[in-house]
């Protein structure tokens, strides 16, 4: 027995020293054609995956599908640091300044021969994803074209419009998407939308054409008035008792969604695949309306290489061809994703495609033009750390009893103690 | 006669060809045997712990760079009102659940030692059930009870005509609801601590102050609460510790690494971990590290000092 004790522990040490072992890559054989993929989870990765692998039987690919987008990109950091890294990857754009900011770490998209399919995209959607001295570092996936979703049952039943056009009418701006709100709680006593830090504020600072850092990279959230504007309507719809203070994601907010605990909700191009999946009762009893303000983009995401990839050329081989227009388009009848190539806005797979689930809406047409007229800014390293302060502090205002008339400023020197500056 | 005088063959015995090898051998054999946990040992723990002290002193970007900043970093911590207020949360969060822990588990402790209980294995099995639930588990069923518009114990306040209550987005709400969590988990966990130190004091002595006239308060107080002296200083400590580094019931509970809006449940272990891991700033989540290393140090040597006290009483 005393014997077995030390063996035991030499036996513990070994298999500890073999997990610690890295593997060899999995799906990234030798062979050059086979790569691994990191993307995000509820996303319908797997059906563009199956589609290019249908075309390609001699492509192997290893999905993993790592978690929510911040999960990903906090996977995608750690490995960077460990060395172990995966041959192709998806980032949010919120998530993506902050790899722009240490492009050593990626491969240059230009060495794969990114120049020629750049007039493909956006152009402001393509420089987001380009380093200080040029080099590019992701191909934009989708973009966040930018809608409200609302209950045409619960609209009719509080004496509201239900048609889309009609309801569009009712909010040209956020005072009177706020007024339209206070007229639906009077009617039913019930919350008009989920909250006002997402589906007010996180909308408005996506309309603005300077957000938290100028044109010239210099940050200026403190004192740019289009940010304060946002901040101020959303402290108003926080203050107006118009929402149901139940923060986005959370398992209430989920709950509130089948109950029709809010009426309407900001559905950026991305979250209707979540309302479909949170809330598959509902199905037809919602339709979209034009965002007040009419445009705004919130969101989409980047395929990137990282430098340590064991088969670059097989990663880019499945950019360029499942991000090209066509594949792009491919892509949205799939699955609603908003292509970031500007030439198949016009094309009728786009924009004839009807949702069902939100009473055959033209769900192509409606985010594609609230694209149109869109001033792009610039979004820096600390931009997801400032967002998250300022969503806090109207969260509290509307949830946690925080003063409204503070909320500015505590707002601005939480966010001073959390960037450093 | 001569043969059983002659000394045992020597092929039985292995040869002693070299005396100094074999003991040499002989000596260095039980460091051999207890090599592997100082192994792992150091691998897993002493060099991440020397190793952390080290990132401290640098600005230390995992995909970038690596800057020697010296001790800037503490010097940030100490002015840094999310750091104190993570403090002030940590406490508040361990007073509240074990000082009514420690004392649920001591009414238990003394109850299940009664001589009378019947199904005795039971109860004092069944005290351990918390503490063998995984803590997500918990906190999924706790972050439910206690929710704002669907939970249960709002929905009772409700049918007395009290308004629902966010204990999520409240500071003593969130605390409350997060010291409940760690009570549950742990008091069992303790009540068998004691209940394992009372079953030492013989019975004799509690029948013995019966006879004398002693009730049940008088026998719990002057009986029950000295003989557990030393396990009760250990089971403060132990909890404390534990305290200090309270992580899972505090994420799961809140929204995210803050633990809520205005960070009113974030505990220091959280904050290390989402300065160190959400903000990828592993320099400045090693300094909170240290802090913390530092705390539970200096009241494992408060430990220290009590225990060698109370042997020293005896």
């Amino acid at each position: 027995m005393k014997l077995r004790l030390p063996l035991l522990c030499t036996a513990t040490a070994l298999a500890l020293l073999t997990a610690c072992t890295p593997g060899t890559g999995g799906g990234g054989g030798g062979d050059g054609k086979s790569f691994e993929f990191w993307s995000f989870s509820a996303i319908n990765q797997k059906l563009t995956v199956d589609a290019y692998q249908a075309k390609h039987p001699d492509v192997q690919i290893k999905l993993t599908e790592v978690g929510s987008s911040t999960e990903t990109a906090q996977s995608l950091t750690t490995a960077l640091a460990g060395g172990k890294v995966p041959d192709l990857v998806l980032i949010q754009g919120d998530n993506l300044p902050q790899f722009v900011d240490q492009p050593q770490n990626f491969v240059d998209l230009r060495t794969l021969g990114a120049d020629d399919i750049k007039g493909d995209y956006l152009d402001w959607v393509w420089k987001q994803s380009v380093a200080k001295d040029g080099e590019v570092l992701g191909v934009p996936t989708d973009v966040g074209g930018m809608a409200v979703a609302y209950r045409t049952d619960l609209f009719a039943a509080a004496g509201l419009p239900t048609d889309r056009e009609a309801v569009s009418a009712l909010w040209p701006t956020w005072d009177a998407f706020i007024e339209t709100g206070k007229r639906y709680k009077q009617a039913t006593g019930k919350a008009f939308t989920d909250n006002a830090a997402t589906s007010v504020f996180y909308q408005a600072v996506n309309q603005v054409s300077e957000k938290y850092y100028s044109a010239d990279r210099k940050l200026v959230y403190s004192t740019n008035p289009q940010v304060k504007a946002a901040f101020d309507l959303g402290i108003k719809a926080a203050t107006s008792g118009i929402t149901a203070g139940q923060s986005s994601f959370e398992s209430a907010w989920s709950a509130g969604m089948g109950q029709g605990a809010y009426a309407a909700v900001s559905a950026p191009s991305w979250m209707l695949n979540s309302i479909r999946s949170t809330a598959p009762d509902t199905k037809g009893k919602w339709d979209i309306a034009r965002i007040p303000g009419g445009s705004g983009n919130w969101g989409g995401s980047y395929l990137a290489i990282p430098k340590g990839a064991k088969n670059p050329q097989a990663a880019w081989n499945y950019i360029k061809e499942m991000q090209s227009p066509a594949g792009q388009l491919e892509h949205f009848t799939r699955v609603g994703a908003l292509p970031s190539t500007p030439s198949v806005y016009k094309d009728p797979k786009l924009t004839d495609g009807k949702d069902p689930f939100f009473t055959d809406a033209p769900t192509g047409k409606i985010y594609t033009d609230s694209l149109l007229g869109l001033k792009p800014f610039y979004i820096g390293p600390d931009s997801a750390a400032i967002g998250q302060e300022f969503l806090d502090a109207i969260t509290n205002v509307e949830q946690g009893g925080g003063n409204p008339a503070t909320a500015w400023d505590d707002a601005v020197s939480n966010i001073k103690t959390a960037i450093g500056e | 006669m001569t043969a059983t005088l002659t000394p045992a063959p020597s092929a039985e015995l292995p040869p002693p060809a070299s005396p100094r090898g074999r003991g040499l051998a002989e000596r260095l054999s039980p460091y051999a045997y207890v090599a592997p946990f100082f192994v792992l040992f150091g691998v897993f723990g002493l060099f991440p712990l020397a190793f952390t002290f080290y990132v401290a002193l640098f600005d230390w970007n995992p995909i970038g760079d690596q800057v020697f900043i010296g001790t800037d970093n503490f010097t940030r911590m100490f002015s840094d009102p999310r750091f104190w207020n993570a403090a002030g949360n940590t406490v508040s969060i361990w007073a509240l659940s074990t000082i009514p822990q420690l004392l649920l588990a001591l009414v238990l402790a003394h109850v299940l030692n009664h001589a009378r209980l019947r199904f005795a294995l039971f109860f004092r099995m069944s005290v351990l059930v918390p503490y063998i639930t995984s803590v997500a588990a918990t906190a999924v069923v706790f972050a439910q009870l206690f929710d704002r518009d669907y939970g249960l114990l709002n929905w009772l306040l409700g049918l007395v005509g009290i308004d629902p209550v966010d204990f999520v987005q409240s500071t003593w709400g969130s605390h409350v609801l997060i010291a409940t969590m760690v009570t549950w988990r742990w008091f069992g966990y303790t009540t068998l601590l004691y209940l394992a130190s009372l079953q030492s004091v013989p019975r004799a002595v509690f029948e013995a102050a019966a006879i004398d006239g002693a009730g049940p308060w008088q026998r719990f107080r002057h009986i029950t609460i000295p003989s557990l002296r030393p396990v009760i200083i250990f089971t403060v400590v132990t909890s404390t510790i534990g305290g200090l580094q309270i992580f899972t019931e505090p994420l799961l509970t809140g929204s995210g690494l803050t633990c809520g809006a205005v960070r009113q449940c974030q505990t220091l272990t959280l904050f290390l971990y989402e300065q160190g891991f959400g903000q990828f700033e592993f320099g400045y989540g090693s300094a909170i590290g240290v802090a913390l290393f530092v705390m539970v140090v200096a009241i494992a040597a408060i430990n220290f000092v009590l225990s060698t006290r109370i042997k020293a009483d005896r």
